[in-house]
């Protein structure tokens, strides 16, 4: 094996290697936590989207996004149920209620109301209760999430929705829209009977599954057909649209990755500026690479290996500390989603990230005299 | 036939606007296992001659012929890794690597690798005594330790040209005169052409021939 002068160079002086890691780490922990965030706020945004086993969404022609649905005529239906392919069709109602809480405070609710939610699969994570028990009286299922506006709540217990007291029935777990507001379950007759002048006779959705075998866009194009005041859009085109709308809305991209751009900054001028440092401290060792043969690429191979190395223990750094990150944001119900793909996007961007700041010791490095080894 | 011959070797400096010759046309020859001592006081354009000698700077005219074969300016990394090896006043050690690897890493440079270098870096080491002391630090060497790293590290490969620049300047008497008796012992034992550029009269003392540089010319 040939002796590793750019590992030992490096691990060498300790302090500098760390700081050097660290930069790194830092840049490496801003971006998955960054990212992470965003990922875990757009997963909110789309989550009951995603959830419904629906093939197809039919909305109210312009709604933006899911939360803030528009009503329409809810007879609609049936020119829906009618179509070949259809497997089968339900309305579903989506829409912010008020609650009124035992202490006297008011707050807001964001209810999903189905004439049969075990046919669609959603809310998923139920821990306590039936849904099936929703069509049977004035009940609601509530998510966990609710705790932490409206206070503590157990099943048995009343709140009153508009004006009228609701049994709570069950508990779910996960079940959040990107708004925050708590998500209530309930009968779909039950949300129309609440809110009349706005939900009677009126729907927000229509959820569609298809028959096994159906061609998905003929079964659209014929519902745009039967139903040209209304919007069709596969489960991914909807989830897409809800998740847009937050980002466009809410400047949540583009603050999301002005934070990358700047930790990435921080992380290459750092990274630049402590392998510059080393290379001019080095500066004579580099000269007596020179002088005993070895050329640029030598050195250049020495000087792009600490930069790699620097990157991946920043990256298990920095990705260590995402990890570590993830139940602590828990705690404060923020969601740090890393999927697999951005470990090995973010792996790659600190390699290159880090030979990008090489590059200011290359050209130092590409000036050399080795003649400077014969200078006191 | 010398193994390093030069023909009217001319090195000038541009300073400002004025140009400083260095070097005035020296004709210069060493043959195989000879020991030259070149002598000259400071500012007498030695450590250029050795450069020039070392393929580490180019003349401004004039050739440099080694081995038979004249220098061309695009190869000189190619000659100093084949044929030369040097020794410097300050030691240059790599301060990461122990006294072995140092002189394996300069085997590598020299495109020796893995098994063939760590045996010939064993052997140069434990030719310059410091068998025991072979996977120590530079830091943890003594001056003349330390030398004798950079001797063996000259030494390793087989290069044909030995060059030291002021190679006992940081080292006390007694050690310097150990080091330079070492480094004429393995340099004649190993028929290696020795060029020590030098103030140290005790060189003269290992030197088969000394050459006076002064003011860019040899006297």
């Amino acid at each position: 094996m040939s002796v590793d002068l750019a590992t030992r160079s490096l691990l060498h002086d300790k302090l500098r290697f760390f700081i050097t890691v660290s930069g790194v780490a830092f840049a490496v922990t801003l971006v998955f936590v960054q990212v992470g965030l965003f990922l875990g706020l757009m997963s909110n945004a789309s989550l009951t989207i995603d959830q419904i086993d629906a093939d197809l969404w039919v909305t109210s022609r312009n709604t933006p996004n899911v939360d803030f649905a528009h009503t329409f005529p809810e007879t609609s239906i049936k020119r829906v149920r009618s179509l070949p392919g259809v497997a089968r069709a339900d309305n579903l109602i989506v829409w912010f209620m008020n609650v009124s809480l035992p202490t006297g405070a008011v707050e807001g609710t964001e209810v999903y109301a189905l004439e049969n939610f075990e046919r669609w699969n959603f809310p998923q994570n139920v821990v306590e209760g039936e849904l099936a028990d929703l069509r049977r009286g004035p009940y609601m299922v509530l998510d966990d999430s609710a705790k932490k506006r409206w206070g503590a709540f157990a099943v048995g217990e009343h709140r009153e929705v508009l004006g009228r007291r609701l049994k709570i029935i069950g508990r779910t777990v996960d079940a959040k829209s990107f708004t925050t507001t708590p998500l209530t379950f309930m009968d779909y007759r039950l949300a129309q009977a609440l809110n009349e002048g706005e939900l009677r006779g009126n729907t927000t959705y229509i959820l569609v599954k298809l028959a096994p075998g159906a061609d998905a866009e003929a079964v659209r194009a014929e519902i745009r057909k039967r139903l040209p005041y209304n919007d069709v859009f596969t489960r991914a085109e909807w989830a897409k649209r809800s998740r847009s709308y937050w980002i466009d809305s809410t400047g949540l991209g583009l603050n999301m990755y002005i934070t990358v751009f700047l930790g990435c900054l921080v992380g290459i001028v750092v990274v630049a500026q402590t392998l510059y440092t080393s290379t001019m401290e080095h500066i004579r060792e580099f000269g007596t690479v020179k002088a005993i043969g070895g050329g640029n690429g030598e050195i250049y191979k020495i000087l792009g290996k600490q930069a790699t190395i620097a990157a991946v223990a920043g990256f298990a750094l920095g990705a260590l500390q995402a990890f570590a990150l993830r139940p602590v944001m828990a705690k404060i119900d923020l969601k740090l989603i890393i999927p697999t793909q951005l470990y090995v996007f973010v792996l790659i961007g600190a390699v290159v990230l880090c030979l990008t700041a090489a590059m200011i010791s290359f050209r130092k490095v590409a000036s050399i005299d080795p003649a400077l080894v014969f200078r006191t | 036939m010398a193994i390093l011959h030069t023909r009217s070797i001319e090195k000038h400096f541009q300073e400002g606007r004025e140009v400083v010759p260095v070097l005035k046309g020296i004709d210069f020859d060493v043959d195989r296992g000879e020991i030259v001592a070149l002598e000259g006081p400071s500012g007498s354009g030695k450590t250029t001659f050795l450069s020039i000698l070392g393929c580490i700077l180019t003349p401004t005219s004039g050739e440099v012929v080694i081995e038979g074969t004249p220098v061309h300016e695009k190869r000189l990394a190619e000659v100093r890794r084949r044929s030369l090896g040097f020794v410097f006043q300050q030691f240059n050690l790599f301060p990461s690597l122990t006294a072995l690897e140092n002189v394996e890493y300069a085997l590598n440079v020299k495109g020796i690798k893995n098994r063939d270098a760590r045996v010939e870096a064993e052997r140069v080491i434990e030719a310059v005594g410091l068998g025991d002391r072979q996977h120590f630090l530079p830091r943890e060497l003594s001056g003349g330790q330390k030398q004798r790293v950079a001797i063996a590290r000259a030494l390793a490969g087989s290069a044909p040209i030995l060059l030291a620049d002021e190679p006992t300047a940081n080292l006390d008497t007694q050690v310097g005169t150990q080091v330079l008796e070492l480094f004429r012992a393995l340099a004649k034992q190993e028929n290696r052409a020795l060029v020590i550029v030098t103030h140290d009269p005790k060189v003269r003392t290992i030197a088969d021939r000394v050459v006076k540089i002064q003011d860019g010319a040899l006297v």
